[in-house]
């Protein structure tokens, strides 16, 4: 039996195989000799050497220490205290040399650098030959040494504060000593890190705690090596502690580090690793908290709890967390924190509450989606219950207590930040509210939807945001408020979130419209909004009481100060934008002292947006426009005069003239097809969109896309001609057009004012006759007429045309004196009617009816306006009986009154009595001659005009 | 069991050896033997001035609570010298008075507050010692029992100093037991390991066990190569050795896969065994042997904690292996290599272990019969056996037969041989009815078949009914006992090991 072959060598030789890195001596190395052991530790603990009594020099001593490390278990940790004098004189030399400069730094070599190089090698062997026996205490014993030496040289002249984390970690990385702590502990670390890393963190947290500030740079450095151990290491630690120390959560919060000492460091290794490794953080604590959920173990019972600590006293970590979290807070999550909350004693959960509120308050990241989560939870949205396990009631009426006590807090924050005075009302924001600013619209959005409780909450919401985010925020509210209201209950939001305004901040309406004319300006509002927001603004103008005041003066204030800018949505292409804000002008009530600059652009806008109401066929279309004109008119006379002239001239000219059944007054004489073919309606007009150009910066189109065949992508033009208007519209139009211009020449008192029925006048003779505009008011022999024939012919072929000018003269007549300024055009009628009858050779003059019609109108005309004498004023009532030539004798008598007694304003006296200018005939000279042709042929056809007789002798 | 650290069972042995000495020589010589334990030279003059002061306070009553004041003024580690100092001189003077001393609550207190560092008075900090000078400390006890020539002095002190006293210095008492013996198994302190023997046999085995652990850790885990260190100790204390593996065999009891004896540990006990067999029965033949083994405390011998290991091995062994391939950690092919390597040594190791525990049964017999225990005493208890077959029993259910079948095979045949050897050697004390009950669940083996149904009867003892050994009928103890089978017991054991010599005499 003593025969066999002796066992294979000792089984230690196979484990420092597999276990001890290349090179390690560890397992191969012959051991001491009890005798020679003995003699080490006397060496060791006298510090002589056995064989001289002579003490043994640090190195030395430093080597004994690590060969009794090796052989004599029970030394180690003797060994390992002993090794910190070691360290400890590394670093103070290194210091010291670094103090004296770089000039001796080659000097490394000394034995005492060469016995801590020995000691780190020795220490990397054992920890590599058995890290599960090594690891945890050599771990500690390094983390513990590093946090010493930071903390005792931290005052050190040459050391960088503790601040400045970058230079701290270069020195002490520099140093050879800490480096090789650092490593020594590195490799502790990741020979755990597979199994039970545990120990090694917590020595790390636990000298963290103890040298914080100076201690940071180890674990930044050991953080970013080991992100994943770390963070999830020191998240369990954390909560272990937590659980350990009683981590309620009210107390905890309230004396902060004192309950929870490890907690601060927890947070400060975490914050400084948020920068790069927020995944990684963010999937843990999340983990974290799905992982506590379902289990009843105590610690998992905590780690909510521990969570909201955590961010408590994190911002960074908060940020982190609170935009994923939401997410994750599905209903059976929620049921179970329900029923893991609901075991709790009630004080226990108003902390809790407090907290979350608190959290809820700061965090920034998923603000919106966190509150819409919190609403929806709290008041579902339909009764009808998702898909998936139904919610508790509980967890309900928890949301619901969160919102509410959220909603306070932010009242106290809000409400208390501006007492504390102007000054600072920036210097606190609040990150809740501060990270819902860029979704006002939003929340608008969702609290115009009213619904129910939801809805409450929701307006107090956006209370509480405008008063933080005033002014900006409030006029932002406001606005959308203003623009988003689509029926009258929801146009309620926005008065009533200006009257809860109104009581802290001066009032925002002024700054909300400044705001919409700012969006409308950069056309960011879509169309229908605009309108809406138009319609909006028109519906709160609207007097309450049907004749009372306005309804929002400092609305109409408001408003009217950006006249301009609206007056240019009256030229929107949208006839839905446009008319809206048709309407919201023709509410608004417009200052007394409008720049021209500011008027003229507006009336003519607002003259386009009549005809286009026109145009639209409805009868109740052109209304607002009307009321809008009639309202320009009556800010001055000289508004009156300018929407006076704008009508008369856009009636006339262009394609609105076919709404009257007139054609196009081209000066070079075109025939009315040509005429028609403009009036065709197109889509692009040049001479719309230039007026769009003077009245503020162009939006759509671009005059460059007209061309002469058409528009580049809509085709040719139509062939023009083919719209032909019904005598039913156009009369419609002509009475719409002409009650209109009434309105406005009335002002304010009854009759047709002198003023404004010049304007008119001068607007007509402008439009019908331009070149005769300075023309004298004297009427010139008749001879003279023939130096005018082409210009006459004109004149008549214009009347012919434009059916609207004879009412429109009409409407002249009726403010007398104002007759008389049209005298060019009556004259060039006159001759124009004159030389037809005269060259007509008919049997009666039915054979021209329009001329026929024509020469009753003006000779009613002209007796209108008190510038024929009654006598001769009647005569019109022949001419239907009579022959041409017969006609034709009878205007030449009118035209040599006329001639005999000029129109001229001169010959009206004012009548104070009636208000109005009256012509005495009687002083005007006789008569007589002029009445004789006319009696002769009353004579020559007295079989068929007796009964008219008695009308002309007076 | 407090205050009272010297069991009955097992008194100091040479107890009454410095009986009627005179009183002031062993004073002097107590202060002789204090030397050591004082560590400044310079003071010791003045030393001896004060402590001839504290002689004669001793022998007032109060004299306990005078020193505990002067040593409240000291440094940690000065007043745990101090105390040893104390403690030599109490124990040596109360052993000239009487052979079996009586340790009252005074110097235990003393231990417990200035060695121990368990604080008196509450919210006191307590006075921890260094490493380092626990280190010195640690020194100077090796030093002080290495110096102490009485055996009684050195082994009273230090059962006062490490008999668990089931109050919270146990902890620290532990530790600190744990670090002198490792030290002294380093630096080869032959007292301190024969006191520490003495201490396993008359200490609960969970205590042992504690120790055993420590002695473990440090010289497997710690250190590699460091278990030449503990295997030198052979040579120096087998008596040591005997109780380590005793206490080793009951912490490691294969019940887990961390209870698995660390290859190292294993190879060394192996080795020592196969050295000498008789290593194992050192304790049982230096001992007097009380009638009924006390419970809770080590066993005798290892040898039923040996065969434990020998007959759960395989079986333990494949199952460590299938669970760390279940979990998932599918070994690279090198560590599976070396790892199937290192199984391959174990199974020798252990087959090597089994044949010397075999040797060992068989040459008990003598032993037995020479200490007129044959048939008496149970040196491996019928007690121990059930559970070991039950634990056979489940593990076997616990593996697939089909996957473990020869693991199985071979763990049943080395149970039925060391069943058979061990009752035939009269160290096993049951009926084979009593065996075939326990073993009936067991899974079939051919071996441990014929072992449950007897041998073929030899024709000398037809007069005995069949199936039982006559050792059952050996007369119980104080009758004439009666060489049972002259031919079958000694010299068939030795003609096992031929040319095994003894050289560890039993002492009586």
């Amino acid at each position: 039996m003593r025969s066999r072959p002796r066992p294979p060598p000792p089984a230690a030789a196979d484990m420092s195989a597999l276990c001890d890195p290349p090179g390690a001596t560890g397992g191969a190395r012959v051991p001491l000799s009890a005798q020679e052991l003995s003699q080490e530790v006397k060496a060791f603990l006298s510090g002589l050497d056995p064989a001289q009594g002579t003490p043994l020099s640090p190195a030395a001593h430093a080597r004994c220490a690590l060969r009794l490390l090796r052989c004599l278990p029970p030394a180690r940790h003797a060994a390992l205290q002993h090794l910190r004098g070691l360290f400890d004189e590394q670093v103070c030399a290194h210091l010291l040399q670094r103090e004296a400069g770089a000039a001796n730094a080659a000097s490394a070599a000394s034995p005492g650098a060469e016995a801590l190089q020995e000691a780190r090698r020795a220490l990397a062997e054992l920890v590599a030959a058995n890290p599960r026996a090594w690891a945890p205490g050599v771990a500690a014993w390094a983390s513990e040494l590093m946090g010493q030496l930071s903390s005792k040289y931290a005052g050190r002249p040459g050391v960088p504060p503790a601040a400045s984390l970058n230079e701290l970690l270069q020195l002490w990385m520099a140093c050879p000593a800490t480096r090789a702590l650092l490593d020594i502990y590195s490799q502790c670390l990741a020979a755990m890190a597979g199994s039970c890393p545990d120990a090694c963190v917590d020595a790390l947290l636990d000298t963290s705690v103890q040298h914080s500030p100076h201690f940071d740079w180890v674990v930044a450095h050991v953080g970013s090596s080991f992100p994943a151990t770390i963070i999830s290491r020191v998240l369990s630690c954390g909560l272990k502690d937590f659980c350990a120390h009683g981590g309620g959560g009210g107390e905890a919060a309230a004396l902060g580090d004192k309950r929870a000492p490890k907690m601060a460091s927890v947070v400060g290794i975490l914050g400084h690793l948020a920068s790069r490794h927020a995944g990684s953080i963010k999937q843990e604590l999340l983990r974290m908290f799905h992982e506590s959920l379902g289990s009843s173990r105590e610690h998992h019972k905590a780690t909510v709890p521990f969570l909201l600590q955590l961010a408590l006293l994190s911002p960074a970590l908060l940020a982190t967390v609170s935009a994923e979290l939401v997410d994750a807070l599905q209903p059976p999550v929620l049921n179970q924190l329900h029923q893991h909350f609901s075991a709790l004693p009630r004080d226990e959960l108003e902390a809790t509450a407090g907290v979350a509120v608190h959290l809820l308050c700061h965090a920034s990241a998923g603000a919106l989606r966190t509150l819409r989560f919190l609403l929806a939870t709290a008041a579902p949205a339909s009764v009808i219950a998702a898909p998936g396990p139904a919610l508790r009631e509980g967890v309900r009426e928890a949301c619901e207590r969160l919102l509410q006590l959220l909603l306070l807090h932010l009242q106290k924050l809000v409400h208390g930040r501006g007492a504390a005075g102007p000054a600072e009302a920036g210097a606190r924001p609040v990150p809740f509210l501060e990270a819902l600013r860029p979704h006002v619209r939003e929340l608008c959005q969702d609290a115009l939807r009213l619904e129910r409780r939801r809805g409450l909450w929701q307006q107090q919401l956006l209370a509480l945001l405008a008063v933080h985010s005033a002014p900006h925020g409030a006029a932002e509210a406001l606005f959308f408020l203003l623009a988003l209201a689509r029926t009258p209950e929801e146009l309620a939001l926005a008065p009533q979130l200006r009257a809860g305004l109104r009581a802290v901040l001066p009032d925002p309406l002024p700054a909300a419209v400044a705001a919409a004319v700012a969006q409308i300006h950069a056309g960011r509002l879509p169309e229908p909004q605009l309108a809406q927001l138009l319609r909006n603004l028109a519906l709160l103008l609207q007097p309450r009481e049907p004749d009372g005041e306005p309804g929002e003066p400092a609305l109409g204030a408001a408003l009217a100060r950006h006249l301009p800018d609206l007056a240019q949505l009256l030229l929107h292409p949208r006839a839905e934008v446009a008319e809206a804000a048709c309407r919201l002008l023709a509410a608004c009530p417009l200052p007394r002292a409008l720049p021209p600059a500011h008027l003229l652009p507006a009336v003519r806008a607002a003259v386009r947006r009549f005809f286009a109401g026109l145009r639209q066929g409805d009868a109740a279309a052109p209304a607002p426009g009307a009321r809008l004109l009639a309202r320009l008119s009556a800010v001055s006379p000289a508004a009156a005069k300018a929407v006076l002239a704008q009508l008369v001239e856009a009636a006339l000219g262009g394609r609105d003239a076919e709404l009257f059944g007139g054609g196009d007054a081209e000066p070079d004489g075109r025939d009315g097809t040509a005429a028609a073919s403009t009036a065709a309606p197109t889509a692009a007009s040049l001479l719309d969109d230039n007026r769009r150009l003077t009245a503020g910066p162009n939006a759509a189109g671009g005059v460059w896309s007209v061309f002469h065949a058409g528009v580049i992508g809509r085709g040719p033009k139509p062939a023009g001609g083919t719209a032909r208007r019904s005598a039913e519209e156009l009369s419609r139009n002509t009475q719409a057009f002409l009650s209109l211009v009434l309105r406005c020449c009335r002002g304010t008192g009854p009759a047709v004012g002198a003023e404004a029925a010049k304007a008119v006048a001068a607007a007509l003779v402008e439009a019908v006759c331009p070149e005769a505009a300075g023309a004298e008011l004297a009427w010139p022999p008749e001879e003279l007429a023939r130096a005018t024939v082409e210009r006459d012919l004109r004149i008549l072929r214009r009347f012919r045309r434009h059916p609207l000018l004879f009412p429109l003269l009409r409407l002249v007549a009726g403010g007398r004196p104002a007759l008389c300024y049209c005298s060019v055009l009556l004259r060039g009628l006159l001759a124009g009617l004159v030389a037809h009858w005269d060259a007509c050779r008919a049997g009666s003059t039915a054979a021209s009816p329009w001329h026929l019609r024509a020469s009753c109108a003006l000779v009613a005309l002209l007796a209108e306006g008190s510038l024929l004498p009654p006598v001769l004023g009647n005569m019109h009532e022949l001419f239907p009986e009579l022959a041409p030539f017969e006609v034709h004798l009878l205007l030449l008598s009118v035209w040599g009154y006329l001639r005999d007694n000029s129109p001229l304003p001169q010959k009206f006296t004012f009548q104070p009595r009636l208000g109005a200018f009256r012509r005495d005939f009687g002083r005007d000279a006789d008569l007589g001659k002029h009445l004789a042709v006319l009696h002769s042929v009353l004579h020559r056809n007295i079989h068929r005009l007796g009964r008219l007789a008695a009308r002309f002798y007076p | 069991m407090s205050g009272v650290p010297v069991t009955p069972r097992a008194g100091p042995p040479g107890g009454a050896a410095g009986g009627g000495t005179a009183r002031p020589r062993l004073s002097r010589a107590g202060r002789r033997t204090a030397a050591p334990l004082r560590g400044g030279r310079g003071e010791r003059g003045r030393e001896r001035g004060r402590e001839r002061d504290r002689e004669r306070d001793r022998e007032r009553s109060g004299a306990m609570s005078d020193i505990r004041h002067s040593l409240l003024r000291r440094d940690a580690l000065s007043a745990a010298k101090e105390v040893l100092y104390h403690l030599d001189i109490y124990f040596s003077s109360q052993l000239q008075n009487s052979p079996l001393p009586l340790v009252d609550k005074g110097p235990t207190d003393l231990l417990e507050e200035f060695l121990f560092q368990v604080p008196k008075e509450r919210g006191a900090p307590p006075k921890r010692l260094t490493p380092l000078q626990e280190l010195q400390l640690l020194e100077i006890m090796c030093n002080y029992f290495q110096e102490q020539t009485k055996d009684s002095v050195r082994q009273v002190i230090f059962s006062s100093l490490f008999s668990p006293q089931g109050n919270k210095a146990d902890d620290s008492r532990m530790a600190l037991l744990g670090k002198l013996v490792s030290m002294a198994v380093a630096i080869c302190r032959v007292p301190v390991l024969e006191c520490a023997a003495f201490w396993l046999q008359r200490t609960p085995a969970v205590f042992c066990v504690r120790l055993a652990r420590a002695l473990v850790d440090d010289y497997c885990n710690l250190v590699p190569g460091s278990i030449q260190t503990l295997k030198q100790i052979f040579t120096a204390s087998p008596r040591f050795c005997c109780q380590f593996i005793t206490s080793v065999t009951a912490l490691y009891d294969l019940s887990s896969d961390d209870l698995i004896p660390p290859s190292d540990l294993l190879e060394l006990i192996v080795s020592w065994i196969f050295e000498d067999p008789r290593l194992i029965l050192i304790t049982f033949l230096n001992t007097p042997i009380a009638a009924n083994l006390p419970i809770g405390f080590l066993e005798l011998t290892p040898l039923t904690g040996l065969i434990r290991w020998c007959v759960k091995a395989p079986l333990a062994y494949k199952r460590k292996k299938k669970a760390s391939l279940s979990n998932g950690h599918a070994p690279n092919k090198i560590a599976k290599d070396s790892a199937s390597g290192e199984d391959r040594d174990c199974h020798q190791l252990y087959s090597k272990l089994h044949l010397s525990v075999l040797q060992v049964l068989m040459m008990l017999q003598g032993h037995l019969t020479e200490k007129n225990l044959y048939g008496r005493l149970g040196l491996v208890p019928f007690d121990h056996v059930v559970p070991l077959v039950e634990d056979i029993n489940r593990l076997s259910d616990e593996l697939n037969p089909l996957n473990a079948s020869k693991e199985i095979e071979l763990a049943l045949d080395r149970l039925a041989q060391a069943l058979q050897v061990a009752m035939a050697s009269g160290a096993l004390l049951c009926t084979r009815d009593d065996l075939r009950t326990v073993c009936s669940r067991l899974p079939h083996n051919n071996l441990l078949q014929l072992v449950i149904s007897g041998p073929v009867q030899q024709p000398t003892h037809g007069a005995l009914p069949p199936g039982f050994y006559p050792h059952i009928h050996t007369p119980p103890l104080g009758y004439p006992a009666l060489p049972a089978h002259p031919a079958h017991s000694a010299h068939s054991v030795q003609t096992f090991i031929p040319g095994m010599t003894f050289p560890y005499r039993p002492i009586r």
